[in-house]
């Protein structure tokens, strides 16, 4: 949809956005994502696979709700053909499985965890004991365990916890011929 | 000696003498006779020649009609007869053969050796020794592709999984034994239980037992056999194994055998169609993940399926959510696949909503309906 931009618009780099949250994302270690629709959580994780992929390692995506839209992750640089995608039709425990089995596999740079727009009863069935569980398997290993969600999941097991406030839409023109800028 | 057949069914006859054969093409077949097996190729329907060296047979045959057959030594003289367009063409040398007058095999014979290969270089002289049917090689025999397979036929029939991959072990351990010794790997695993195959693709060579072995397992998790198995056959798909350098500076990657082995457990979990890498397709139809054309930084979350919208001028309805519409840009109208029974043709709009987030929303045109395609997040 954001086909054109106008003259002078600025934007944000996707690789700005990790340094400029001040992320460093700590390997072996599980880091959360939070935010509202819009508040650019999506971008921080594509951010951080462009990143990992660019490095030449293995990453992956346990995709809970089927939303990963694999042309704007490319078009910020994601390299798709190192992206292990696993789409999980909306179930959060195969999600928290088929993530556990990942991190055992070993040898990914960046596992991601999308639980975004889960429903809050298959949240809340989540026990706390699998973000232990994945804080163990993760100790001494090099992979990065992102979680993007609706709210803090992970709790004291998380190291890292980036919070995405809400942005503002930003349009161009004058109505009724918008054109949509930027969320930001 | 060897002997050559030129006909139609070349490849028959020949295989009636000797297992190793050559088809130099469709019609002309070669292979290595016997003293005692000239004798029965003189009856043979089809021209025939034996002769000391494979090129002058297949010269001969090709060439000459019936029965022939060429003592040592005397190759020169019997193909000098043939026009010089009996040998393989080339129609530069061919050229220069016209020009120098050679018309015959015996022509090209009788030239100096050392001034012909002065002038044509090797070609030329390998056009000549063809000519004199003094070029020697080894037969290049067609040798039929092994089947690596295994199977059984079993009395009582096997009900449990556990006894089922204890057999399928067996013939695991003996196949790739078999590879082994071929210097070979297996690409593809091809598993017959009471006559429904199954294949699975590696997705690189390997011969190892215990992985192949948790494949099938993984297979028979997710589709166990609809009856008790009374028939087993396994055939393992031969090819060149895997040769891998690893760099001291190369980024850590997963194990591909315990990737695929991951990815099996998973597949078992999700679904088969649920497990891969995205890729990118070459079309503009909305909700396929297309080449970008310009790059866009606003980052896009599918609702899949989309969730079906009511939509006023002012107000905005799903199963999931509402809201007061801000803002809204659009619409951008956009069709294709009208050859197709699955066509599109939608008027697409982004839209600020009272909850904060900026959604995409399209009118389909079909029914008339609205949608919210996703999220830019």
């Amino acid at each position: 949809m954001a086909a054109a931009f106008p003259l002078g618009w600025r934007h944000v780099e996707p690789l700005d956005l990790l340094s400029a949250a001040g992320c460093d994302f700590p390997r072996g270690r599980i880091s959360e994502i939070i935010g509202t629709r819009s508040s650019g959580r999506t971008s921080v994780l594509h951010a951080l696979l462009t990143a990992s992929t660019g490095r030449g390692e293995y990453a992956a995506l346990v995709d809970t709700k089927d939303a990963f839209d694999a042309c704007s992750a490319a078009s910020v640089g994601v390299e798709l053909s190192k992206l292990v995608w696993i789409r999980c039709g909306g179930n959060a425990e195969h999600a928290l499985r088929a993530a556990d089995l990942l991190i055992q596999a070993g040898g990914f740079g960046v596992v991601a965890l999308d639980l975004a727009e889960a429903t809050p009863a298959a949240l809340n069935r989540i026990p706390p004991t699998a973000w232990f569980r994945f804080r163990r398997a993760l100790d001494s290993t090099p992979t990065i365990l992102a979680v993007l969600a609706d709210r803090p999941l992970a709790k004291s097991c998380s190291s890292l916890t980036i919070k995405m406030p809400p942005r503002r839409a930003a349009f161009t023109g004058r109505a009724p011929f918008l054109l949509l800028r930027d969320a930001g | 000696m060897f002997a050559c057949i030129h006909g139609p069914d070349a490849n028959r006859l020949a295989d009636s003498f000797s297992p190793f054969v050559e088809m130099v093409d469709e019609k002309t077949a070669v292979f290595s006779i016997t003293r005692r097996q000239i004798r029965q190729a003189e009856s043979l329907p089809h021209p025939v020649a034996v002769a000391a060296t494979a090129e002058a047979a297949i010269l001969a045959a090709r060439n000459l009609p019936g029965y022939t057959f060429i003592a040592p030594g005397q190759e020169a003289r019997v193909l000098g007869t043939l026009s010089i367009d009996a040998l393989p063409p080339d129609p530069e040398l061919f050229e220069t053969f016209h020009l120098w007058g050679i018309r015959s095999l015996e022509d090209l014979a009788r030239l100096p050796q050392d001034d012909l290969a002065a002038r044509l270089g090797d070609r030329g002289l390998w056009l000549q020794r063809l000519a004199r049917g003094a070029f020697e090689r080894p037969l290049c025999p067609r040798i039929p592709a092994t089947v690596y397979e295994e199977s059984a036929e079993l009395e009582h029939p096997i009900k449990l999984r556990e006894p089922l991959l204890f057999l399928i072990a067996r013939f695991l351990h003996d196949l790739t034994a078999r590879l082994k010794s071929q210097s070979l790997a297996a690409a593809a695993l091809h598993l017959t239980l009471n006559g429904n195959q199954r294949r699975h693709g590696l997705p690189f060579p390997t011969r190892d037992v215990k992985l192949l072995l948790k494949l099938v397992e993984h297979s028979l998790e997710r589709q166990p056999p609809d009856a008790p198995v009374a028939k087993v056959r396994l055939e393992l798909i031969p090819t060149e194994p895997r040769r891998v350098q690893h760099g001291l500076f190369t980024p850590a990657a997963p194990e591909p055998e315990k990737l695929e082995l991951t990815l099996g457990k998973i597949r078992g979990l999700v679904g088969e169609k649920n497990v891969g890498y995205p890729e990118l397709f070459d079309t503009h139809r909305p909700g396929s993940a297309r080449p970008a054309t310009g790059r866009s930084y606003l980052s896009f979350r599918y609702f899949r399926p989309p969730l079906e919208a009511r939509v006023s001028a002012e107000r905005l309805w799903t199963r999931m959510f509402q809201g007061k519409i801000l803002q809204i840009a659009g619409p951008w109208r956009s069709s294709g696949d009208w050859w197709q029974p699955d066509t599109w043709n939608r008027d697409e709009y982004d839209l600020a909503l009272s909850d904060g987030a900026l959604y995409r929303i399209y009118l389909d045109r079909a029914p008339k309906k609205w949608f919210v395609e996703g999220v830019y997040d």
